[in-house]
């Protein structure tokens, strides 16, 4: 794994204001304060990606019955993620499940980097919630043809494959090659701006993802202990 | 008021590619050819809340009827709609109104500025397509608390309100419906609950009447 304590994703760092209207803090404090509220099966965690997901009816037919709780912040790096995490966004709630979607936003670090940090955040999750379970989805494809960004989002996918294993909590769930063409292009009925998911775009990562949830959220810890006499 | 050289906010600038996936030329470049493709009677133009409208219910009951596009980018300041316009995005076209939102992610400019900004693509509009008519939605409040950002849209509105009232071709329309309530704040409520309870009433005053 890379990095150690010396690497740039993995420092938990606030977003500063620099628009002046406090925005990113307020979504933040409402987080901390959806903790005290409710008691959340499942936990999305990330950026934009995660964030537009609770704008779709897609959230109402699939996620919001699973009692799932959103927490993503558009623009956020691995590095706000971590910070959020370590300051409130987990107090008093024991999600089974904890969805992390993050890594696209991080323009000033190399892929090695970027998978260390969700690596970083995994682990921060394993530590706080030992019996949950982490589902990392992979960074898409972004861009309308190929692209160094492309890349760097496949190496991410890549290393994270080999390192998330080693968690034994975590899993990770890639549908990066639903979006190519044949003619390595990203259709705007996918992405309406070559990285946001349109409501069309969401339903093909929406179905395995349910899936995936479903099938983790029916092995509870009292059927676990149950199997094992 | 008239929009100067040194005036950023009305100088035509395209988006430079600052992450390195061509994302806004390649939207651009869509743009321009769809006004190639098809005959649209409205065209809304502007950054992000103009460009999510599209991806919600309400653009496919209340605009697609009306044979629109749309033409927004997430992030774009009046200087880079004023590009856009300016490089093919109302060529080829002949829509009856063009719908112009933008203005609040002007960081970095006085009200003033972004109002000339505005004025600009007003202008650029209207010599390009002496027919349509421009309607320029009010920039909205944004900040759960007060702050210096809604001080600064809320000028540009007045100003931007007071020049466009001595235009026959163009006119303001202010479609906040009251998201700042009594205590100063702004609820969090879903963009999409905001566009179907908040703006759908509004749009739907707004665009009959132009039309």
């Amino acid at each position: 794994m890379s990095g150690g304590d010396l690497n740039p994703a993995a420092v938990p760092l606030p977003v500063e204001d620099r628009q002046g209207d406090g925005r990113w803090m307020s979504q933040h404090t409402r987080f901390v304060q959806e903790c005290k509220d409710g008691e959340p099966e499942v936990l999305f965690v990330g950026d934009s990606m995660v964030q537009l997901m609770e704008q779709y009816e897609i959230w109402k037919e699939m996620f919001s019955p699973l009692h799932a709780l959103n927490f993503g912040l558009a623009g956020d790096t691995t590095c706000n993620v971590l910070w959020r995490l370590q300051n409130g966004e987990l107090e008093n709630i024991r999600p089974k499940v904890v969805v992390l979607w993050v890594g696209t936003n991080n323009h000033d670090h190399t892929a090695e980097q970027v998978a260390g940090g969700i690596v970083a955040i995994a682990q921060l999750l394993t530590n706080r919630l030992p019996k949950a379970k982490i589902v990392v989805l992979g960074l898409l494809p972004r861009g309308e043809q190929p692209n160094p960004l492309r890349e760097k989002n496949a190496t991410v996918n890549r290393l994270l494959r080999s390192w998330l294993p080693r968690l034994g909590q975590a899993l990770f769930l890639d549908v990066s090659n639903e979006f190519l063409h044949s003619d390595g292009s990203i259709s705007s009925q996918d992405m309406f701006d070559y990285l946001h998911l349109t409501p069309t775009g969401y339903n093909t990562l929406a179905k395995p993802l349910s899936d995936l949830l479903l099938q983790i959220l029916e092995e509870t810890p009292e059927e676990r202990r149950a199997s094992l006499v | 008021m008239s929009a100067e050289a040194s005036n950023p906010a009305a100088t035509p600038t395209p988006c430079e590619d600052s992450q390195g996936d061509g994302r806004w030329m390649s939207q651009h470049v869509r743009f321009v050819s769809e006004c190639k493709e098809r005959e649209p009677d409205v065209v809304f133009v502007g950054d992000s809340l103009v460009q999510l409208m599209h991806q919600f219910g309400i653009w496919r009951q209340l605009f697609s009827p009306l044979h629109c596009l749309n033409f927004g980018i997430g992030g774009d300041a009046t200087q880079h709609v004023l590009w856009r316009l300016s490089n093919g995005e109302l060529d080829n076209i002949s829509p009856k109104v063009v719908v112009l939102w933008v203005g609040t992610n002007n960081h970095g400019h006085t009200a003033e500025q972004i109002a000339s900004g505005i004025m600009e693509i007003v202008q650029l509009i209207h010599n390009k397509l002496p027919n349509a008519h421009t309607l320029v939605l009010g920039v909205l409040p944004r900040g759960r608390m007060p702050n210096p950002l809604r001080q600064r849209n809320a000028e540009v509105n007045k100003l931007v309100q007071d020049a466009l009232s001595s235009l026959s071709h163009a006119s303001f329309f202010n479609v906040d419906p009251g998201f700042v309530l009594s205590d100063g704040s702004i609820s969090h409520q879903d963009i999409s609950v905001h566009y179907h309870s908040g703006l759908r009433p509004c749009f739907q005053r707004a665009l009959p009447s132009a039309l």
